[in-house]
């Protein structure tokens, strides 16, 4: 019970407002597209070089805690995913806000984000030894089958066919593979100069998701307000706590595979929100409503990417190995003062690793506090006439996409993904699915090669690929995964006609 | 409820299916084959899903996805002109705020249904021009330090 | 509120105006920035934050510099677009790894060599350092060659990616040795390479020494050799490989250091390399570097330019053998 002894440290003034600002200034960071929260974390660090070691963490915790939160804002209101975490709020997120009820989203983002946040957090102060072997024990074989189980939740991905849900997986796969490639450095397919550095994840998102949005607000012309006044309902906290209470098996869903995934380094938060998703629809009673405004959506994508954010350190604590991208921004700052992670750091620094750890905790909470404020001030989104919203959009589309790596490509890309995101959209393809081809795509090809050089000087590719318990875990999984998609293919042919598909997609807006 | 636009849909998939074989032949004719196995296999199982939906096209088959429709494509029309000219051309050549400013005014006039004939409209719209570019510049050049390409002004 | 308009404006003319005149007296007149060619929180981009943290005092250069991160293909995507696409007008400056780029550049497939940037200054020597986990069987350099020689081609070890200094290391280790080792590039840099030995998944690897020793620290992994020409202050217990009876100089030490395209004006390469070696000699650079077990080896533009010239030679003839 450590945790609890080193608690009154984050109530003294100072610490206390550094939590502050931390949270405050990463909800703004995280809602601003293109800042990711890997880029948020890297932009503070230079601030932790006057604070004291335990004073610099408070700041680094908290802002960690809120950007991936903050970034539901964004996903919601505007529909730009602020980092790859997000992507599944949009889907449900988004939708809820179109019809007036943005309020009720970003509070039950923030609510199911805080219970899971809280779940992680407590993982890494209770389970942290055990998790570390955990985080291990996932090798180049086992990463590489865990890619392939997120393959196989393309198909099933937010979209009515399933064919043209695995079309927008493969060409999002073939997208992540232009530019060089990672490990014997060949030029792929680099058509145009804009991509011979490949395709920037974030900025590809942002075209994706934003861009036909704008463009389908433009299809609406200049007619009338009056036509599509959108009610903005108020929505009490009371109830989004109701509402998240009852919703358990989405936000349990949520918890846990936020949590597990997490751990694994190097996948984790990139795609826990869209595995979580894809799960709490598969297990909902009401999986049909998924995709139309469906507060289950939400919970479970938030409280997903929320809980990444606890286990996602262990192996950095206990290990001195950064998990993930975010984990080793945070690395270099203990690494300024002198900290150095590993088993002794509890013993070393006590006071510095618990403070930490409970500025995340206390984090969570404000995180949740400020959130729930913001949600009834934003609701009012939806009454933006959309000749407005489509230029405000556009125009944080560019910004933001600029704003990644100082790069004009990264706006052409951006760009021409969007157009073409558009009229592949109308035509019943997806962009869930292809943002995560785009993302799998590199982790599943760099483990597959360097899973088969290791094979092929010890073991041969067969018996490295297709031996060991977790290997066959995960192979099962993906046989699982694929049987259950066939069969909802062929059980929904019995009663799906062509006017209940199209129904569907009249339903989206 | 509306048949779908089988042409659209043909063409839609037809253009697909080119690239996807397209990708498939430059996958399977680039050297060094070390560095193509992966995409081999992806543009594979790419090209061979593309067709199917391409065939299913033709079959007038296809069960998902409502097309574009003529006045939709009259709609838009004016303002994707404007989004390519602003970011393929303007955002570099201009530089990003005027270009962004520019391109934000001429969206808003094109889209916003209160009538042109107004002083009221054509302040409003400056004004919200203004504050969106206020908000930009505060948020990307002051906050994140952001350097963005300047050429007219800034 | 008018006063202030029009000194807002003002401001901005004299700005536009001065930028454009001929003299680069005023420079640098905005804030610069600098590109890393790995991902946020890597050695270099790490070390990059530290030693640029005091570009805005006034002895200094007066402006702050921001890093961006272009990571990809082992530095190749952010070193290619610092050498076609960066503007050589000395707002653009990139950190460089010595031998990473020049390895590359021999290589073939890039767009890049030492001819197209120019030096400004070295922060930073990490050598590399050969790593087995901590319950290896493994006690010596001796103890693996005797291995890889009773394995050929069975020994798998890590490291962060191809014609990087880890890989020179491994291939001068083969040379040296008269072995045929399986070195595995890992796709998630150093860190990963370093996963790779702890978790069990290789027999060792090659890494860092910064890292190695923190590794080492957290007791993770044994350190075997050093890939240099002396033992390092931060492992003085640990013996190279000449000692050790291998014939490996010092050509895969990670030299770190800031570079512009080539174009800069001169006058704008003459500043900063008078004024950014003085800047990496800042007591508080120094302490954090001290702190984070970052080794520092400051050299000035001259010294880089004969630096680079030597390994671009031995880079040439090791690599030639292949």
């Amino acid at each position: 019970m450590d945790f609890l002894f080193y608690l009154d440290d984050v109530f003294t003034p100072i610490n206390f407002g550094l939590l502050l600002l931390g949270t405050i200034g990463g909800l703004i960071l995280g809602a601003t597209p293109g800042l990711s929260p890997t880029m948020a974390v890297a932009l503070l660090i230079p601030f932790t070089f006057q604070l004291e070691p335990q004073q610099g963490l408070i700041l680094l915790g908290a802002a960690y805690t809120s950007t991936v939160a903050g970034g539901a804002v964004s996903a919601i209101l505007l529909k730009i995913p602020g980092a790859p975490a997000n992507i599944a709020t949009t889907l449900d997120g988004h939708t809820m806000a179109t019809k007036g009820e943005g309020a009720k989203a970003l509070q039950l983002s923030f609510l199911a984000s805080a219970v899971g946040g809280l779940f992680g957090v407590f993982l890494l102060i209770f389970l942290t030894p055990v998790l570390a072997q955990w985080a291990l024990a996932f090798g180049p074989s086992h990463l590489f089958w865990l890619a392939i189980l997120g393959v196989t939740v393309i198909g099933t991905l937010d979209s009515s066919s399933v064919v043209k849900g695995l079309l927008s997986g493969c060409i999002g796969l073939w997208l992540a593979t232009i530019g060089f490639d990672d490990i014997m450095g060949a030029q792929r397919f680099i058509f145009h100069p804009a991509v011979s550095g490949g395709i920037n994840v974030i900025p590809a998102l942002i075209g994706l998701f934003a861009i036909p949005q704008v463009i389908t607000m433009f299809t609406k012309g200049r007619h009338k307000a009056e036509a599509e006044v959108i009610e903005v309902k108020r929505h009490p906290i009371r109830l989004a706590i109701l509402e998240v209470a009852r919703r358990k098996t989405a936000l349990a869903i949520g918890t846990l595979t936020g949590s597990i995934i997490g751990l694994i380094p190097g996948v984790g938060g990139q795609i826990a929100g869209l595995v979580a998703y894809d799960q709490a629809k598969k297990f909902s009673k009401e999986s049909e409503k998924f995709g139309t405004g469906h507060s289950e959506g939400v919970i479970a994508a938030e409280s997903a990417n929320n809980a990444m954010v606890g286990p996602s350190l262990v192996p950095l604590l206990t290990l001195s190995i950064p998990g993930s991208p975010t984990a080793a921004v945070l690395l270099g700052g203990l690494l300024i003062h002198g900290i150095f992670p590993g088993p002794d750091l509890f013993i070393n620094y006590p006071q510095v690793a618990w403070t930490f750890i409970d500025s995340m905790l206390i984090g969570q909470l404000l995180m949740c506090i400020f959130g729930l404020y913001i949600a009834g001030l934003a609701a009012s989104v939806a009454r933006v006439p959309h000749a407005v919203m489509a230029a405000v959009v556009l125009g944080l589309a560019v910004f933001g996409s600029y704003s990644v790596q100082n790069s004009m490509g990264d706006v052409y890309v951006m760009a021409s993904l969007g157009l073409a995101m558009y009229f592949l959209e109308r035509f019943g393809f997806s962009a869930a699915p292809l943002v995560l081809g785009l993302i799998l795509g590199p982790i599943a090809e760099a483990n597959f090669i360097q899973g088969s050089m290791i094979a092929n000087a010890t073991v041969g590719v067969g018996s490295y690929f297709f031996t060991g318990w977790l290997n066959w875990l995960l192979i099962v999984i993906v046989l699982a995964s694929v049987s259950y998609s066939v069969w909802m293919e062929i059980a929904q042919r019995r009663y799906t006609t062509k006017d209940d598909a199209v129904a569907k997609e009249e339903a989206l807006p | 409820m509306t048949e779908l636009p089988r042409n659209q849909h043909i063409l839609a998939s037809g253009i697909i299916a080119v690239v996807g074989a397209t990708v498939a032949y430059i996958s399977f004719t680039q050297e060094p084959a070390d560095a193509f196995i992966f995409p081999r296999l992806i543009s594979s199982v790419f090209a061979v899903l593309a067709v199917w939906t391409f065939i299913k096209a033709v079959m007038g088959r296809t069960k998902v996805g409502n097309g574009v429709s003529a006045a939709a494509m009259r709609n838009m029309l004016p303002g994707l002109i404007v989004t390519v000219i602003y970011i393929f051309w303007a955002a570099k050549a201009l530089g990003f705020y005027t270009a962004t400013a520019i391109a934000f005014f001429v969206l808003l006039s094109l889209y916003d249904p209160a009538p042109h004939g107004q002083l009221r409209t054509w302040i409003k719209r400056v004004l919200i021009t203004a504050g969106f570019m206020a908000v930009m510049y505060g948020l990307f050049a002051l906050l994140l330090n952001v350097f963005t390409p300047r050429e007219v002004f800034f | 509120m008018k006063k202030w308009i029009a000194g807002a404006v003002m401001a901005l003319a004299t700005m536009s105006g001065s930028a454009y005149a001929d003299g680069h007296e005023a420079y640098p007149e905005r804030p610069i920035l600098m590109m890393v060619s790995y991902g946020a929180g890597g050695a270099t981009d790490f070390q990059a934050r530290i030693v640029t943290m005091t570009a805005g005092n006034e002895d200094a250069l007066g402006m702050p510099i921001a890093i961006v991160n272009r990571p990809g293909a082992g530095g190749r995507v952010g070193w290619n677009w610092f050498a076609t696409e960066a503007e050589a007008d000395g707002y653009t400056l990139g950190a460089y790894n010595i031998p990473h780029f020049i390895a590359q550049s021999i290589e073939g497939g890039v767009s890049y060599s030492t001819d197209d940037f120019e030096p400004i200054a070295n922060w930073g020597a990490d050598p590399a350092v050969f790593v087995v986990g901590a319950d290896s069987d493994f006690n010596s350099m001796e103890d693996v060659v005797t291995y890889a020689k009773e394995n050929p081609g069975g020994l798998t070890f890590s490291g962060a990616g191809l014609f990087v200094g880890h890989h020179i290391a491994a291939l001068q280790l083969e040379k040296a040795a008269g072995v045929k080792l399986a070195y595995i590039p890992n796709n998630a840099g150093g860190a990963g390479a370093m996963r790779a030995v702890i978790a069990g998944e290789v027999l060792g690897g090659v890494n860092n020494l910064s890292d190695a020793f923190r590794a080492q620290a957290a007791g993770n992994v044994k350190i075997l050799g050093v890939f240099d020409l002396e033992r390092n202050s931060f492992l003085p217990d640990v013996p190279t490989m000449k000692e050790q009876g291998f014939d490996i100089d010092n050509a895969s030490v990670n030299f770190r250091g800031v570079m512009v395209p080539k174009g800069t004006p001169q006058p704008i390469i003459d500043k900063l390399a008078a004024t950014v070696p003085t800047m990496f000699e800042n007591s508080r650079v120094q302490s954090r570097m001290e702190a984070g077990g970052s080794p520092m080896h400051i050299m000035t533009r001259d010294e880089v330019l004969e630096m680079w010239a030597a390994r671009q030679e031995t880079l040439e003839a090791l690599l030639a053998g292949l």
